[in-house]
């Protein structure tokens, strides 16, 4: 269905105007902030509403730009039930990181300004992170392969802007090294894209539309089978897949901390959603045939990420490798081609999202209030100075392990059921062996988590502290909130799920 | 034909809602300890009160309590908030909320002045709702709900003390088995719970996820329903007994099977009514409710699908474990020097006993008949309820007799009974109870167990009769020492009296109960037989025979001598054990049962050691890999720029040469071309 106003639009375009207009103002900075936030929420509200409790199948936005005219199709965006859990977690996240990202910047920037380099100020920085969030909110809701790499672009652009500025340790160096690594992905999947959208006549992706299903199999034809070769390792590459996983850890260590609670659950995991979204409704054959190396590919990272995180000792870098292992289960979830498993993977999104960016705002509130406090051999103990923060890590940690009562069940849940489905007729060495794999891979969530929440917040107290509540925390205790308030609604997520993965796996049956 | 949600709900929200408004208290900082300790045993009592009055009517009606089995809360997966009473259930319900709330009651008064106590009470409260939830489910995803919750909570209770103290550890400080260490902190322990268990939680999913597929329902009822077909399904896969076997994974490690059962015999770092939670009402229970819970779902639906004989290899698999845990964790039990840690092996020990009887009848196979079944259901059911009671009723004495000793070492104790009588009262019923001496309700269900087992497998018979007589020698010990022998090593003196009536009232009513349950035993048995009777997959056409057999003399003879033997041990012999145990032969025998037959080393040496290497290997790659992008690629691609530079270095000759050179190489390139 249509919406009556132009609600999502609003929520991509206004956020960067608003955070404009409050540069010349530097007291209208508050209330730019707030109001953004409100409007990172809104596609969230809308789906929730929409799809989730009304049960239409999608909600597209009045506004669009036909461009049809010069084959490009048109510019629609668009909540369904696929991309519902992503956009929730997007728009959690960065309406909330938004508010803390107050505090911890100003004082960021006050350090960097002591050290004596000057950077672009509070208004800047709030330009950027709204065009960054808008960006990502925008992908998702894209329904048009080019709209979505446009939107891509921008995210990138602005994110690397924002780790070369304020981030930490080398950053120029890491910054320019982000900004390669990503555009190497992005130029694969531009090309992939071209390859399809010249050859199909149209950059539409409409789920279940007869449209896209005229082009289904085109890939078959002459160079047309380089288009989803293409898009799916431009978007390996951004979910940081083991073997060209490497830019992850530095970026997301080194990002100015509420920067890496927005890349390191959200921008990457829209890689694995896109890859749901574009590869299996345009190119399914071409993801059946390699749905085993996809497989093998997510269980290597899921262990791989997590046996090098348990190695780290620097917080933020320590959850940059975890969420190279998180992007496994999501892998693990769309390889298996099943309706439990896609549907997972989107909710493991909505969980990582809310879970991993609790756990980097934790990491920043040791930052700023522990004079940089990083590394987790130097913690211990911490829970004594700080026991709302060590529950919401807790919690946190919950949600990427998928214990209740986190959102982050549903989704392990789905992905497990998937696997289970993906193997059958079960014969007992298969049984045997996807037994082995699920449980050595969930387990090493749970090692390593439980693992870091006795390193950091366990053992004799080696900190004086004292924990006060302010806006600051209070945002990261609001997002937990909220992961449990997910898993009790989980229903308005999981049946529309459901519906959009039978429309996308269709084809396949 | 569904019960509405409300009240019956309640049997399992009350202390969920109990701890989110205790969490809300703790965020808002709420001072007074009283309001942390009444929401609790309030919420308790609601559940408590609720399943009381659930449980009459499912008894009285004469059928299943099924309430909200449609409300639907994930329509996808078909998940209900389905509230089910029926008789074991219902019998389970009973003993874990009252149970909880004897020790909730206790806490109140144990956790006085503790820096922890709001969150004690969340967690605490948590952990019942969490159980009660577990045990009234209606599907197997609520059911996990509930079972990641009890893991969750024990996780947060077992490390209670996080700063980790050494008094509040378990285990010899400074003693290595293999090399590994045998002393454990509280997050330390807490840390192998949640990790231990939850190989099995993931276990358990996979088995539930065959079932779903066969099935397309998580819903028990259906399930059961439905056996003999998807039962037949999976076993013309030939992976009836695989399938069985991995969802019995997660029971067997929530109940601390072996080799489990090393997180449970390190769980006593926490306070100690949270042992007396965790081994008496919850989490380890879990374990055996669940699989008491499949085994006539199971057998019935064998039995209608003809296939009993194919189940013999699961059935065997998880009775024999059950033995070789009744008989492990007993032996461990005879040298152990800490009071809870005695207590918490023989949990694990009767928990054996538990599964043992079963298990047992599944290995019938042609004698089989739907009797039977009902008999081992009740084997298993009635020594897990009159285990909850005695044991509950063990650790809250213990509780008392650490906190009056200033230690969790039994050699620091001895001597207590002339000062506390009523407490010595409570332990020695408590304690005759689970040695298993007539008339506590202990030996009926104890002699169930046996007998079932004997006459299932005499081998399995045999080990359970051998485990009763070292039940009694370590239980015998374990009160010798601390209630009437002079202590051994120095001891606190100024404190031994009495416990404050509101922590004596509930161990003493406990250890009372479980003597009256056994004087109550034929209408006990009659009200499981009628219970069984309205047990999801049982039948209706026949009442059980819970009667006693003739092993049951001979067991209590050898279980009585086992016990006087260690009597003249100590009083006729006056043997010293400290200075037997480091003389030759039993030196070794002693190291071996101290150290829990090396098996703690043995799993740290296969899985931390080994996932410490993998690690190190990995991390070792990921640096390779590092190199090769940021340094290799860029240094081989300077080294090109270098290469390529050098060519255009600037000299007026060398260019005019090379202009020549190519000049040359272009003719000759086109000659060979056209020719």
């Amino acid at each position: 269905m249509e919406l009556p106003l132009p609600l999502l639009w609003t929520s991509v375009l206004l956020p960067p105007i608003l955070a404009i207009l409050s540069a010349l103002n530097r007291d209208l900075l508050r209330y730019s902030v707030a109001l953004s936030s409100l409007l990172f929420l809104l596609p969230a509200a809308v789906g929730l509403y929409y799809v989730g409790y009304a049960g239409e199948r999608s909600v597209a936005d009045p506004f669009s730009i036909n461009l049809q005219q010069y084959s490009l199709g048109s510019f629609y965006l668009i909540v369904d039930g696929l991309s519902l859990p992503v956009i929730v977690g997007i728009s959690i996240v960065t309406a909330l990181v938004a508010i803390y990202s107050m505090r911890y910047m100003s004082q960021r920037i006050e350090e960097l300004e002591k050290e004596g380099t000057k950077v672009p100020g509070m208004a800047a920085y709030f330009l950027l992170y709204n065009a960054f969030s808008s960006s990502m909110l925008g992908m998702a809701l894209s329904s048009n392969l080019l709209l979505f790499f446009i939107f891509l672009e921008i995210s990138l652009l602005t994110s690397f802007a924002l780790i070369a500025y304020y981030g930490y340790g080398d950053r120029m160096r890491i910054s320019l090294l982000y900004f390669i690594w990503t555009h190497v992905a992005g130029a694969l999947f531009l090309i992939g894209t071209l390859f399809y959208g010249i050859g199909a006549g149209s950059f539409d992706v409409l789920l279940g539309s007869s449209y896209n299903k005229a082009f289904l199999n085109v890939q078959a034809e002459g160079l047309l089978f380089l288009a989803p070769l293409f898009i799916v390792l431009g978007l390996l590459i951004k979910m940081a897949i083991t073997g060209v996983h490497m830019w992850l850890p530095y970026a997301h260590a080194e990002a100015p901390t509420p920067i890496s609670a927005l890349l390191s659950p959200n921008l990457i995991g829209i890689a694995g959603y896109a890859m749901a979204r574009f590869g299996l409704t345009l190119f399914p054959s071409f993801m059946e045939s390699i749905a085993n190396a996809l497989l093998f590919l997510a269980v290597l990272t899921i262990l791989y990420g997590a046996f090098v995180a348990l190695k780290q000792n620097d917080f933020k870098r320590f959850l940059a490798y975890s969420s190279i292992s998180q992007m496994g289960y999501l892998l693990l979830g769309i390889s298996t081609l099943t309706y439990f498993g896609i549907a997972g993977a989107m909710l493991h999104y909505l969980s990582h999202a809310i879970g991993k960016a609790v756990l980097f705002m934790i990491a920043g509130i040791f930052i700023t209030e522990l004079h940089g406090l990083r590394d987790m051999n130097k913690m211990g103990g911490l829970a004594r100075a700080y026991p709302i923060t060590a529950a919401l890590a807790l919690l946190g940690f919950m949600h990427l392990a998928g214990i209740p009562p986190s959102v982050g069940l549903w989704g392990e849940l789905l992905i497990l059921l998937g696997v289970v489905e993906a193997f059958s007729p079960l014969t007992p060495l298969s049984l045997l062996l996807v037994t082995l794999v699920l449980v050595l891979s969930f387990i090493m969530t749970a090692v390593y988590s439980f693992v870091a929440m006795r390193k950091i917040f366990f053992g004799p107290p080696k900190i004086n502290a004292r924990e006060e509540l302010d806006l600051f925390k209070g945002s990261v205790l609001v997002m937990g909130a909220l992961g449990i308030l997910l898993f009790i609604i989980a229903g308005l997520l999981v049946s529309p799920a459901q519906g959009a993965v039978e429309l996308l796996l269709e084809a396949l049956r | 034909m569904y019960e509405p949600l409300f009240p019956w709900i309640f049997a399992w929200l009350a202390p969920f809602v109990g701890a989110g408004i205790i969490a809300l208290g703790m965020l808002f900082k709420v001072k007074d300890e009283r309001f942390y300790g009444y929401l609790s045993v309030l919420s308790i009592l609601a559940s408590a009160l609720i399943s009381l009055q659930a449980a009459s009517k499912v008894f009285s009606e004469g059928r299943p309590l099924y309430s909200g089995g449609d409300f639907l809360w994930i329509p996808w997966l078909n998940v209900t908030l389905g509230t089910y009473f029926d008789g074991l259930s219902s019998i389970m319900a009973l003993v874990v909320s009252w149970v909880s709330l004897f020790i909730a009651i206790y806490s109140t008064k144990y956790m006085e002045g503790d820096w922890g106590y709001g969150r004690y009470f969340l967690f605490f409260t948590f952990f019942v709702g969490s159980m009660m939830l577990l045990v009234l489910a209606d599907n197997l995803i609520l059911l996990f709900i509930g079972w990641e919750g009890t893991g969750l909570a024990s996780y947060a209770l077992i490390g209670h003390w996080y700063t980790d103290e050494e008094e509040k550890g378990v285990g010899r400080p400074n003693r290595y088995a293999l090399g590994f260490p045998m002393f454990f902190e509280p997050t330390h322990s807490g840390l192998r719970a949640i990790l231990f268990t939850r190989v099995g939680d993931i276990a358990l999913l996979v088995g539930a996820a065959t079932i779903f597929l066969a099935t397309g329902t998580f819903n028990l009822v259906e399930i059961a329903e439905k056996a003999p077909v998807w039962m037949a399904d999976l076993n013309a896969k030939g992976i009836l007994s695989l399938s069985l076997a991995i969802l019995s994974l997660g029971m067997l490690a929530k109940s601390a099977q072996f080799p489990f059962h090393e997180w449970l015999v390190t769980a006593m770092t926490g306070p100690t009514p949270v042992s007396a939670l965790i081994h008496a009402a919850t989490m380890v229970k879990a374990g055996i409710y669940l699989f008491l819970r499949f085994v006539p779902i199971l057998l019935s639906g064998a039995l209608a699908a003809g296939i009993v004989g194919d189940l013999y290899p699961f059935f065997l698999f998880v009775a024999a474990l059950g033995a070789v845990t009744a008989f492990a964790l007993a032996t461990m039990a005879l040298v152990s020097d800490e009071l809870k840690l005695i207590l918490a092996y023989s949990t694990a020990s009767q928990i054996g006993y538990m599964f043992l009887g079963a298990a047992s009848v599944g290995l019938l196979a042609g004698a089989l008949d739907a009797k039977m079944i009902a008999e081992g259901v009740i084997a298993g059911m009635s020594h897990l309820a009159s285990h909850a009671v005695f044991k509950a009723a063990l650790f809250l004495v213990a509780g008392w007799l650490i906190h009056v000793a200033h230690s969790r070492f039994i050699d620091q104790m001895g001597g207590y009974a002339s000062f506390m009588r009523l407490t010595a009262v409570a332990f020695w019923l408590a304690g005759l109870s689970l040695i298993g001496l007539p008339p506590l309700s202990g030996f009926f269900s104890k002699e169930l167990v046996i007998h079932t087992a004997f006459t299932a497998s005499p081998v399995l018979g045999i080990i359970a009769i051998v485990t009763a007589a070292l039940t009694a020698a370590y239980t015998v010990r374990a009160i010798l020492r601390t209630m009437h022998l002079p202590p051994r090593a120095s001891s606190h003196e100024e404190e031994r009296h009495e416990a404050p009536p509101t922590m004596l009232v509930p161990y003493l009513l406990l250890a009372l109960a479980s003597l009256l349950l056994g004087l109550a035993w034929p209408y006990l048995a009659e009200t499981y037989s009628e219970m069984a009777l309205l047990t999801l997959a049982l039948g209706k056409s026949y009442l059980p025979e819970v009667s006693l057999s003739g092993t049951a003399l001979a067991v209590v003879a050898l279980v009585l001598l086992s016990a006087l033997a260690v009597f003249s041990a100590y009083y006729v012999l006056k043997v010293r054990f400290s200075e037997l145990i480091v003389t030759a032969p039993w030196s070794t025998i002693y190291n071996f049962l101290f150290d829990r037959w090396y098996l703690n080393s043995i799993l740290y040496w296969l899985f931390k050691n080994n996932g410490l290497r993998v690690a190190n290997f990995a991390s070792d790659v990921d640096e390779g890999v590092d190199f090769t992008y940021h340094s290799g690629l860029p240094s081989i691609g300077s080294l090109a720029a270098n290469a390529l530079r050098s060519l255009h270095r600037g000299a007026t000759d060398y260019y005019m040469a090379l202009y020549l050179a190519s000049i040359v190489a272009l003719v000759l390139l086109i000659i060979a071309l056209m020719g």
